[in-house]
């Protein structure tokens, strides 16, 4: 019967299927070549200081290719691990600051010598304690960031503001004044603020005195079902409402800066980098430069200012390279003060307290650097970046702004998760 | 060889060859077969062999550095078994794989009756938008779907809101897990219905036509000559494909990981998800190496059903 033929027929599309979705390769690392993984943060950010790096490493070894991969935030970390299990992981890799505790510990990551490296005395404390494992150094700090609200000067102006806003309440009048004026268009959102973008929200739980998680006797607990926590919470579901955003989408996808730079956002929170991106003449819209400003996210107790995430990367060596030496130039060219003041001219906070005067001085850099004084860091443990993995904060953010859960009841669950998570193999 | 060439009056040399050509014709198959045997060694049965045993490790990043597994039984497994997210992501798969194989194949059997029907143009109208589907990368299928599902350009929200069905300006569709499945069983059928379609269209096409004339001649309704004459028929061909899409379906991960930009919420996760989120997201790799193995064995069940069909169908013959 021809059925049986078209049986067989099946079986060989079935199989032709299973091998077309088997290809793909892995690289081999040469003496001959270095493999880079930065974020791309970097490629659309600062390319000119990756390309400075790449020219002085040149200079240096004329016969080593230096191949640059750009990596995103939300893979990054799945690759390295493959990396690491097959053995051909990159020769100098960019980690997150809150993720390198647990490479760290699992020991990842060649040890290094800290005089190698360029101004080492005067590393930003925070970075380099997160490269710091034990008291033995495993990174080097590469660059900071910090949020500040990042604004439309003119569309404050047509609402009526006057002055940047000194408190939470004023911030959140002023908003309601710009959705009034604006918010007929019903793309507008005064602030756009994304369902999962926990590095703004967990601002607020700070503000209010509150945390993610204590340390208490050596076991950790999840803290965001307290009072003060809650507070916060209850603040960041009110500030929801002054956005169109996506309530399930986060701030990368798509970059938020680009949102903004088309029209219908009134401000966002963003890194310093993210401004000068939303004028990129390709991707973003030149025309509002000088249409745009920035103040500190101002706290709910008047005149202060909100902490804000103290984010930043540091680099690191995994244990697969061969190739350690130039692994270690390379990262040498690329933490020089040359191309760090590149990363600063980026919108950054370069890793070093000498150009922190640069960052002061220049307007478009001065309310981050005034931000970057009242800041907040994620619990120092190894397992923190499994939290992040497992997306607990997120998802208790999108049950908040769907409104799906009550704050209590999202954050009593996520704080019961991040405490098992925590204290896993403790 | 001795004992050949002792016995008797047939010339040694004609035995010898004779026999030669027997033991050619019982191992020649074997010999052919083991290329493919070597293949299937080294790309299925190893990799599940490293899996199973890893489901029987604890095998973290530490582990996973060192390339050393600890062995600790069958903790793993005791672990996930007590896990309730554990069990309500497999009710969650199996509800999802249910709904998704019943809709494909009760829809794709209806187009391919429909093709039956219709003219030639037509015909091939249809043939080649199913084909154009089934061409359509998933990747690439699914950043369609996003664009005409997004909440605040979507055409989907744009159509529902212009036929006064509601307002769906910045509908959310995923921000409910109920809809937003909802949209990934649509688009899961979308893209396999055209196999199945063309498929179940080939096979109905070798249906005699001596057997509907005489059953429509006896006076059965034409529902009553799908049910009694065609469908049995046609049940290898289903069989088959009732288990292929099972097994598509239960493993979907792709569609899922990339609409939701790689960070689904728990809400959305399925077996897959959840055992490469244990893996490589929390570096269990032994407690997701046991989910995948319980997959494997859930899977397995779907592959019996297959293979039986594919053994029945051959002794037929």
């Amino acid at each position: 019967m021809k059925v049986r033929y078209l049986a067989v027929g099946l079986l060989i599309a079935m199989l032709a299927v299973a091998a077309s979705t088997a290809s793909g390769g892995t690289s081999r690392t040469h003496a001959t070549k270095i493999v880079v993984w930065l974020m791309n943060d970097a490629q659309s950010g600062w390319p000119d200081a990756v390309a400075l790096a790449n020219r002085n490493f040149k200079a240096q070894h004329p016969d080593v290719e230096v191949d640059v991969q750009y990596q995103t935030w939300g893979a990054h970390l799945t690759k390295l691990d493959a990396g690491l299990a097959g053995g051909d992981a990159p020769d100098v890799i960019e980690l997150g600051n809150s993720e390198m505790a647990k490479y760290m510990a699992a020991g990842a990551f060649k040890r290094l010598t800290q005089s190698a490296f360029p101004n080492n005395k005067s590393w930003l404390t925070g970075l380099k304690a997160s490269s710091t494992y034990n008291g033995k150094l495993f990174g080097v700090p590469y660059y900071a960031g910090c949020r500040a609200v990042i604004y439309r000067t003119d569309q404050y102006r047509q609402a009526g503001i006057k002055s940047a806003p000194k408190s939470l309440a004023q911030w959140f009048a002023d908003n309601k004044k710009l959705m009034k004026k604006f918010g007929n268009n019903s793309n507008y959102s005064a602030v756009y603020f994304p369902g999962k973008y926990w590095y703004a929200a967990m601002s607020f739980v700070y503000d209010y005195g509150g945390s993610i998680a204590v340390q208490k006797g050596g076991k950790w607990k999840g803290s965001l079902n307290t009072p003060r926590a809650l507070a916060g919470l209850n603040q960041v579901k009110k500030a929801f409402a002054l956005s169109r955003a996506s309530k399930t989408g986060d701030e990368a996808n798509p970059q938020q800066s680009l949102v903004f730079s088309k029209g219908q956002v009134g401000s966002f929170w963003g890194n310093g980098w993210e401004w000068p991106y939303a004028l990129d003449p390709k991707v973003g819209n030149p025309s509002i430069a000088n249409d745009m400003g920035a103040y500190p996210m101002p706290s709910h107790v008047k005149g202060r200012i909100m902490p804000t995430f103290i984010g930043g990367s540091d680099l690191a060596i995994p244990v697969t390279t061969k190739n350690q030496s130039l692994a270690v130039d390379w990262i040498k060219a690329f933490t020089s003060t040359a191309a760090q003041t590149e990363i600063v001219k980026a919108g950054n906070i370069a890793n070093t307290t000498k150009l922190l005067s640069a960052s002061k001085s220049n307007p478009k850099l001065a309310p981050f650097a005034r931000a970057a004084s009242s800041g907040w860091f994620v619990p120092n443990s190894p397992n923190w970046v499994n939290v992040e993995n497992a997306n607990v904060l997120q998802n208790m953010l999108v049950k908040i702004a769907t409104g799906r859960a009550s704050v209590r009841a999202a954050a009593a669950s996520a704080s019961s998760q991040i405490t098992r998570i925590l204290n896993t193999g403790a | 060889m001795a004992s050949v060439a002792e016995s008797g009056y047939i010339p040694a040399s004609r035995r010898r060859r004779f026999s030669r050509r027997r033991v050619g014709q019982a191992v020649a198959p074997y010999v052919l077969l083991t290329p493919a045997a070597a293949v299937i060694g080294l790309v299925l049965a190893y990799p599940l062999y490293l899996l199973v045993k890893m489901s029987f490790q604890k095998y973290g990043l530490f582990e996973l550095i060192r390339h050393q597994g600890k062995w600790i039984g069958t903790a793993n497994y005791a672990s996930i078994f007590h896990d309730a997210e554990f069990w309500h992501v497999v009710l969650r798969t199996l509800l999802f794989t249910t709904v998704c194989v019943s809709l494909t194949m009760i829809l794709g059997t209806a187009i391919a009756l429909l093709l039956l029907q219709v003219s030639r143009w037509v015909r091939i109208a249809l043939t080649t938008g199913l084909v154009l589907v089934w061409a359509v990368p998933v990747i690439v299928a699914v950043d369609i779907w996003r664009w005409m599902v997004d909440y605040q350009f979507g055409v989907a929200n744009w159509i529902l809101t212009e036929l006064h069905l509601g307002n769906f300006a910045r509908h959310d569709w995923f921000a409910n897990p109920w809809t937003g499945f909802g949209v990934f069983t649509l688009l899961i059928v979308w893209g396999a219905i055209p196999f199945v379609a063309i498929t179940v269209y080939a096979a109905l096409a070798q249906v005699p036509h001596e057997l509907l004339e005489a059953a429509a001649i006896d006076g059965a309704k034409p529902w009553a000559i799908f049910r009694e004459v065609t469908l049995p028929l046609l049940k290898p061909i289903f069989v088959i494909l009732i288990s292929l899409s099972i097994i598509w379906d239960f493993q979907v991960f792709q569609q899922i990981w990339v609409m939701l930009d790689g960070r689904p919420s728990s809400d959305y996760y399925t077996m897959a998800i959840y055992a490469f989120h244990q893996s490589f997201q929390i570096s269990e790799y032994g407690l997701g190496a046991a989910i995948a193995v319980v997959m494997v064995l859930f899977m397995f069940a779907a592959t019996l059903l297959y293979l039986r069909q594919m053994l029945r169908t051959g002794e037929v013959n």
